[in-house]
């Protein structure tokens, strides 16, 4: 009841001071709404990230061109070769499911007048195996394809949509840069697969790809699906011997290519966030000690100001203690109340810049807007303290005579 | 009720010891109506502070209802303070921001019983002033205002009424309102010590205690007869003094009447 009565008295006579109190809190304000918005961001960077890192799931192992061992440079030395892949998968049989060979390029779609350009992915049967992505309407590319160099295409969801409308695609051909396909088969609607949005992206025999399309001798990546993910390390021994022997690397001499898993990446990117939290969080806590000599300042103009209203308190029957907690109380409130204004404004920022470039994911975590709430309640009380102590200690009878 | 006895305080100022009290020994008996006068710096001031137990003697014994304040702890003080003293001050020390209803409660916010409304409106009842509850002191004239500030001064009902120059920033006929609450609390029986140098407000309590350089000059019963003559000496010191300066007047230069000048 008593702490009731002192907090209503807080809220009142810094509703008399509206202007003072809001700058009073700027400093809270804008630590607290920078630490959300930018947690928001950063979470919803993250979450996105590990979404697709989970679409692609955990049993898979992806090969990369070049090494990226030596202090986290990677030499793009383009090595792996489309029989490569097979040789991954006849040299480990028991513990490889399938071996997705990948050259990523890029191009011009035309049906007609109709002309869309999108990604071009050369792979082999195995991609739709690995990644679980089936065709909606037709077939997709078969081994016959792929030893064939045929010139036929299998078109992602949207592309399908674009060209075609509500017409059925298999059987049309349709020109990517300039050279006729046949296409085969129209994907189902799948959204991202990892990084790759599917939907807009047609896909080709990896022989075409890089014999007839782009001209090119090395893949881009290659996709390992192993037996099940609790053999991912002997997966990677598997393809690590393989690649070493069939890329003719001595004993000691660094590998020409790079493995990754999605623990890999997962790894990596906590890394990437957790200097991005360490930077975020001395630049949050700069903003807090500013927010906190802020609100002391103001406090002690308040006392300062209040001596003789200090000076009747205590004539008419408040202890020292009594004092001590109206201000400390006092300074609560306006740190708590810029702490709930922080983080309404950086939930508010945050969202605002997601709506803005439709690429941000935001994701704002409980626990830093109790968190916020909570240091903004630690800051009041320690930027308190001493205005509060000015304040208890100031001799009535001086105060009251104070001008 | 207050017994004080060998009294003391001194001040530090720089290298010099103020004495501002000075061996007092002063008697409250319940329900008197005291009036403290004395020139500026007399120490009128610090014996009421000492009294209001907002000040501790240097030296000496202050006995409250038997118990002397000396031995008591910030919290036991504020406690006496806020059940058993009501002060009004001079510049009657209002809070600005809040209504007049609130700043008679604010004593009871330290009182820590159940909080009512009901008796702040009592005490602004009890000085006429309930009709204006909600108006805020820069609303009020200054009569109003002491009269708010009498009315947080009795709301937990005290023994004791401190006021220091009630009247002093009032006009006359204010003043003379004002002092009618202090004579009408005084039926009631409440114990009233009035600090005031103004001897017309003075010789109206039942008892005048004259100070001067911290020590008790004059400790008076007033009757009557005794107030009569003690205004008879005033207004006869009064219009002396009057007579002086007007003299002192005449005697500078920029008083003296253009022909003496010439004749000088």
């Amino acid at each position: 009841m008593f702490h009731l009565r002192i907090m209503m008295m807080a809220l009142h006579g810094l509703r008399q001071n509206l202007v003072r109190t809001m700058l009073a809190t700027l400093g809270v304000i804008i630590g607290v709404g920078a630490v959300v918005s930018a947690v928001s961001i950063l979470q919803g960077a993250e979450r996105d990230i590990l979404e697709r890192f989970e679409s692609l799931g955990a049993d898979q192992i992806l090969v990369f061109n070049g090494s990226q061992k030596r202090s986290h440079r990677t030499t793009r030395k383009s090595s792996l070769l489309p029989e490569d892949a097979e040789q991954i998968l006849e040299e480990n049989p028991d513990l490889i499911r399938a071996v997705a060979p990948q050259f990523n390029g890029g191009g011009q779609t035309k049906y007609y007048e109709k002309n869309i350009s999108g990604a071009v992915l050369g792979t082999t049967e195995s991609y739709a195996l690995i990644n679980n992505y089936v065709v909606e309407h037709g077939r997709f590319i078969t081994p016959q394809h792929v030893r064939g160099y045929s010139m036929v295409c299998v078109l992602g969801y949207r592309v399908a949509e674009e060209l075609f409308g509500a017409l059925p695609a298999a059987g049309k051909t349709v020109k990517i840069n300039g050279k006729s396909f046949n296409v085969i088969g129209v994907m189902e609607e799948k959204g991202a697969l990892g990084f790759v949005e599917v939907d807009n992206q047609i896909i080709i025999p990896i022989t075409t790809a890089m014999g007839r399309m782009f001209g090119a001798s090395y893949l881009t990546m290659l996709v390992v699906q192993c037996q099940s993910a609790n053999r991912v390390p002997a997966c990677i021994d598997g393809i690590n011997k393989t690649l070493r022997t069939s890329h003719r690397i001595r004993a000691g001499q660094e590998d020409d290519f790079s493995v990754f898993t999605q623990d890999q990446f997962k790894e990596q990117l906590s890394q990437v966030t957790r200097l991005f939290g360490i930077v975020l969080y001395s630049i949050a806590g700069i903003s807090i000690v500013v927010g906190a000599i802020g609100i002391m300042n103001i406090m002690l103009v308040s006392v300062t100001e209040r001596t003789r209203e200090i000076g009747v308190r205590i004539a008419v029957g408040a202890r020292r203690f009594d004092i001590l907690k109206q201000f400390l109380i006092e300074a609560s409130i306006i740190s708590m109340l810029g702490g709930a204004l922080g983080v309404v404004c950086g939930w508010a920022m945050a969202n605002f810049l997601s709506e803005f470039t439709q690429v941000l994911e935001v994701y704002t975590p409980p626990i830093i807007v109790f968190l916020s709430l909570v240091m903004a309640a630690v800051v009041g009380i320690l930027s308190g303290i001493y205005p509060a102590i000015r304040a208890a200690r100031l001799d009535p009878v001086q105060s009251l005579r104070y001008e | 009720m207050i017994k004080a006895a060998q009294l003391h305080k001194e001040y530090r100022m720089g290298d010099t010891v103020v004495h501002a009290l000075d061996g007092v020994d002063l008697h409250v008996r319940p329900g008197e109506f005291i009036s403290l006068t004395g020139a500026s710096g007399s120490g009128k001031s610090t014996l009421m502070h000492i009294f209001g137990c907002l000040d501790q003697p240097t030296s000496g014994v202050v006995a409250f209802q038997g118990e002397q304040i000396s031995h008591m702890n910030d919290k036991q003080l504020a406690r006496i303070r806020n059940q058993h003293i009501g002060f009004v001050f001079q510049t009657f020390n209002l809070i600005n921001r809040t209504s007049a209803l609130e700043n008679v409660a604010v004593p009871l916010v330290y009182t820590r019983r159940s909080f009512s409304k009901k008796t702040a409106m009592a005490a602004l009842d009890r000085v006429g002033l309930g009709a204006r509850a909600k108006h805020k002191p820069s609303e009020m004239s200054g009569g109003e205002c002491q009269r708010v500030a009498i009315a947080r001064a009795i709301v937990n009902k005290p023994l004791l009424l401190l006021a220091d120059e009630p009247t002093g920033n009032l006009d006359t006929r204010t003043g003379r309102q004002i002092m009618q609450i202090f004579h009408d609390l005084h039926s009631d029986g409440m114990t009233i010590m009035l600090v005031t140098h103004e001897i017309d407000v003075a010789v109206q309590a039942e008892r005048m205690i004259q100070m001067s350089d911290g020590k008790i000059i004059e400790d008076t019963a007033i009757d009557d007869e005794r107030r009569e003559e003690i205004l008879n000496v005033a207004h006869d010191e009064h219009a002396k003094a009057f007579r002086d300066k007007a003299q002192r007047g005449l005697r500078s230069k920029s008083l003296t009447p253009p022909a003496e000048r010439a004749e000088s």
